[in-house]
């Protein structure tokens, strides 16, 4: 287990470099000059000079990258273009909020798709299957913006149950904070439910067919244990890797959500970067996502290795 | 030549696809919508009601009336003929990215597929590189870099959809490139260029048309999001998204606002959703779908309507008599899959029950364990476990007989564990299922087991997983298993067909050597008439559905009286005869839903006579033959 937990983890290594080096390239390699999008236009070829100097984008390209990995190695992202604050520190800042969005957003989405999928296994082809399919489609098509403003609209403006925007830190209330992260995450977390009730009801039919089972049957064991215990392990090793690829998607999505409810997560800092051409802060935002979607995918294929005594190393 | 045969193969297909589909009701509702779709995105300029971008505060955030079927929004403009003009912009937005990305993602995927090597390896590193990117963050990113604007939006969208259209290019590439026609066609001298297009996009298509189907509804939503942040269209364009984004600075003043464009997203992307679920069905077929599973009615429990008539052993542990079951045949009605079968085994005997793959004999062991498959109902007759009716029992009856007084072993052991669970846990459960024994108690057990079975080490190995053990020791933790509870009678299905040359000798002697320690009963199912010749007292033949011989093995075996019996006594190797040709049997076992009329083995059997193929021959003092009196079999052999 040791073993393969290393492995995995030095493979994530290389793969940051390639992140790196991808994000770095499509930025710098393009046709929008972030001086221009500062100074404007009309800026005189002395001043775009000194201000190029100024950010350091005068130096080799080889150098630039190298340099922005080397400090990024010790935990320096740059400052932004526009307000000089530190990438790394304003990353901080939000990215326990979209990650704790995102992890609610998962939990909910496993909490509801994997009972649905056991259930229409179970009940194949039954008039409460056909349903259940009918639900998870219409769950797959609703665009999660637009549930988080009916959800809004419904829960929070109407009835009142939950803050319309805003967020409370965890160090503040831990209640409070649960509480906002209820509605975003149910927005953020019916695509994914509706995806791994779908993989999870394919996955059990094609268990319960096994040999195994009935093997299980003739044993005597009861119904109840053979699905709970049997039957659901089996089913969830195909789950697991689409659990893997819905995390990323989950933070993708999570930038939007945020802003309905205007949590203070990575999406605004993204957004506002990506329309200001602020360059050091998107790099600096691809990285710490693509870092945290490579450790996500490890921690599955850890999982993986739990669950699936066959690709664990001898 | 060939290319003639793959066209008209070609035409067949489509041809099929077509009409396939059109029994598909959901589909051709899909295709419906999104051709009207794509009409209105054609058409909006004329059937749009008001400008849609033309602002007229005076009636701003109206409700739906006559004058706006669906209401204004902030600056009062109409809904409706936003909505009409969004189409135009969901629909461009979703063909242009997911063109892009077919485009691109074939080309590349053909290239490298078929280059191979460092090209492969290159593209299949920028390929991961890409999916560890979320999806929204690396539109965002190539917005960031390419500028604001739908065309860019959604040229971001079509690089991120061209990863997944290069995956699946390049694993069909891969896939045929091993395949014999390729180099057949590279023999005939075709330029590479023309394998490429001529062979290997034909095969492409399918999975290509599925995904760029599911993409089309991606898209959407992606576009949907995009214009919701503001990135994605300028503010000459409408689109769904940005309705929304006006929808939630004003919903609290105009509920209905969010409601329209909302709807057409759902129903848009359900309907490439949909369509493209069923041209998979359509296109490729996985057989994962048992037609059979569908259609599970639970029957009444049957009552015995047919007296036992043979002589009923009152001594018999278990009793067979005249069971009947019938499935639902492919093209409707009920087909036989056993008619009429009596066997019996009597207390510290061994049946062996013999005949071909499709005869049954695996059937009658489903139906006594009360196991068979969903739409196969019990039609008549009885089993009688020790005097018990076991048809009719309730599910959790039957699961205090099965494991306790029944166990079953099964032809691929490593079929018959799970995977997952080590094999203690398996074992130890079924001890647990039957006795009130505590999961450590069941443990020490379930080693007791192993040990009985002859499996070395058996404490250490019960934290073993199914893979760690060979062939032979995974049958072992089968039996193991099956005697969980010292049953009664022990079923067998071929224990040892599966198993390597050498280790079935061992695992049959270790069955013999069991059923004696425990005094257990065994029907022992087989195909190879050499192992009922060792291990059996008593055997029973079986050919399409019914029994057409017993008697005790030294008989049957040195006096067949049934041709079948004969001719698979003839094509039994047996040791002395090396360099002669085994005799075989012409044709082979028709399928349940086709036994022929008259007696079931006619058209197979070399003494076949008129009257064969007119009236099914009956079971009678132990065949099912009507020339059985006159034939002398055992001189044949």
């Amino acid at each position: 287990m040791k073993r393969l937990l290393l492995t995995r983890l030095l493979s994530v290594v290389p793969m940051l470099f390639f992140v790196s080096l991808f994000t770095f390239l499509l930025v710098r390699l393009t046709s929008t000059d972030p001086i221009a999008q500062i100074l404007g236009q009309g800026a005189s070829d002395a001043d775009r000079a000194e201000y190029a100097q100024r950010l350091g984008l005068d130096r080799p390209l080889v150098d630039q990258f190298f340099g922005w990995i080397w400090s990024a190695v010790q935990g320096d992202l740059g400052n932004s273009l526009y307000t000089s604050l530190p990438v790394a520190e304003s990353i901080a800042d939000r990215f326990g909020v979209t990650l704790s969005l995102a992890i609610a957003g998962m939990l909910f989405a496993l909490s509801v798709g994997i009972p649905l999928g056991i259930a229409g296994a179970l009940r194949h082809g039954s008039r409460w299957d056909r349903l259940l399919t009918i639900v998870v489609s219409t769950g797959l098509a609703v665009p999660s913006i637009w549930l988080a403003l009916l959800l809004s609209l419904a829960f929070a403006v109407t009835l009142r149950w939950f803050q319309v925007v805003g967020y409370t830190p965890f160090s503040e209330s831990p209640l409070e904070w649960a509480r906002g992260l209820v509605l975003p995450a149910v927005a953020l977390g019916i695509h994914t439910a509706a995806v791994i009730a779908r993989q999870t009801r394919s996955a059990m039919i094609e268990v319960l067919q096994a040999r195994y089972i009935q093997a299980l049957r003739a044993r005597g064991l009861p119904r109840r244990q053979i699905v709970l215990r049997y039957a659901t392990k089996n089913a969830l090793v195909p789950v697991l890797s689409v659990i893997a690829i819905q995390m990323s998607v989950l933070v993708g999505v999570s930038f939007v959500i945020e802003r309905i409810f205007a949590v203070p997560g990575l999406g605004t800092l993204l957004i506002d970067s990506v329309v200001r051409a602020d360059f050091p802060v998107l790099q600096g935002t691809v990285i710490v996502v693509a870092s945290v979607v490579l450790v996500v995918n490890l921690l599955t294929d850890v999982a993986y290795g739990l669950i699936n005594p066959k690709v664990r190393p001898q | 030549m060939a290319a003639t045969i793959t066209e008209d193969d070609e035409s067949r297909a489509h041809t099929r696809l077509w009409q396939r589909l059109a029994q598909r009701p959901l589909a051709l509702a899909c295709i419906g919508y999104l051709l009207l779709l794509l009409a209105v995105a054609i058409a909006a300029p004329y059937i749009a009601p008001y400008d849609p971008l033309h602002p007229d505060i005076k009636s701003r955030l109206q409700g739906p009336g006559a004058a706006h079927w669906f209401g204004t929004d902030d600056l009062g403009r109409d809904t409706l003929s936003r909505l009409i003009f969004g189409a135009r912009t969901a629909v461009l937005a979703s063909l242009e990215s997911v063109t892009f990305g077919v485009v691109v993602g074939v080309s590349i995927g053909l290239i490298v597929g078929y280059l191979g090597g460092w090209f492969d390896r290159i593209a299949m590193r920028v390929a991961d590189v890409m999916q560890s990117i979320p999806a929204v963050l690396l539109a965002l990113a190539l917005i960031g870099v390419l500028g604001k604007g739908l065309a860019n939006a959604m040229l971001a969208v079509g690089v991120i959809f061209s990863v997944s259209f290069l995956r699946i290019t390049r694993a069909v590439v891969l896939a045929e490139k091993e395949q014999l026609y390729v180099d057949a066609a590279r023999v005939l001298g075709l330029r590479t260029l023309s394998i490429l297009l001529r062979q290997i996009l034909p095969n492409i298509a399918a999975p290509l048309i599925v995904q760029a189907s599911i993409a089309l509804g991606t898209a959407l939503l992606i576009e949907a999001m995009l214009s919701f942040l503001g990135v994605g269209i300028d503010s000459t364009q409408v689109s769904w998204g940005a309705m929304l984004e006006t929808a939630r600075q004003f919903q609290t003043q105009q509920p209905l606002l969010p409601i329209f464009p909302g709807l057409a997203i759902t129903l848009s992307v359900l309907a490439f959703n949909l369509l493209g679920d069923t041209l998979r069905d359509v296109l490729l077929p996985t057989g994962a779908t048992a037609p059979g599973n569908t259609e599970r009615h639970v029957v009444p429990p049957q009552p015995v309507s047919t007296p036992p008539s043979s002589r009923t052993d009152t001594d018999a542990l278990l009793q067979v008599s005249n069971l009947t079951v019938t499935a639902p045949r492919p093209g409707g009605g009920m087909a036989e899959l056993l008619s009429d079968v009596s066997v019996h085994v009597m207390r510290g005997e061994t049946l062996g029950l013999v005949g071909e793959s499709g005869c049954g004999k695996s059937m009658t062991a489903s139906a006594i364990m009360g196991l068979l498959p969903p739409a196969v109902h019990i039609a008549g007759g009885s089993i009688r476990l020790a005097g018990t009716e076991l048809i009719g029992l309730s599910d959790d009856a039957l699961r205090h007989v099965r494991g306790r007084r029944i166990g079953m072993v099964f032809q691929e052991p490593m079929a018959a564990l799970s995977p997952v669970h080590t094999v203690g846990r398996q074992i130890s459960d079924a001890v647990r299922a039957h006795t009130g024994l505590g999961r450590k108690q069941a443990l020490a057990r379930a080693a007791e087991l192993l040990a009985l079975v002859g499996v070395p080490d058996p404490h250490r190995r019960l934290q073993d997983y199914p893979h760690q053990f060979s062939g032979g020791m995974a049958q072992r933790v089968v039996i193991a298993g099956a005697l969980a509870c010292e049953p009664e009678l022990l079923i067998a299905d071929e224990p040892t067909t599966a198993l390597d040359v050498t280790i079935q000798a061992q695992v049959l002697d270790l069955l013999m050597d069991l059923r004696q320690r425990l005094s257990m009963s065994v029907l022992l199912i087989t195909h190879d008439l050499g192992v009922v010749a060792d291990a059996c007292d008593r055997v029973a033949v079986m050919y399409g559905g019914e029994v057409v011989e017993t008697g005790s093995v030294r008989a049957t075996f040195s006096r067949p009286r049934h041709p079948y019996t004969a001719a698979l006594l003839a094509a039994m190797p047996r040791g002395e005869g090396i360099g002669t040709a085994l005799a075989t049997i012409p044709g082979r076992v028709p399928p349940a839903w086709a036994w022929p009329q008259g007696c079931r083995f006619h058209p197979r059997c070399a003494h076949a006579t008129p009257s064969c193929r007119q009236a099914p021959s009956v079971l009678q003092d132990g065949v099912r033959c009507r020339r059985a009196g006159e034939l002398n079999l055992a001189e044949a052999r």
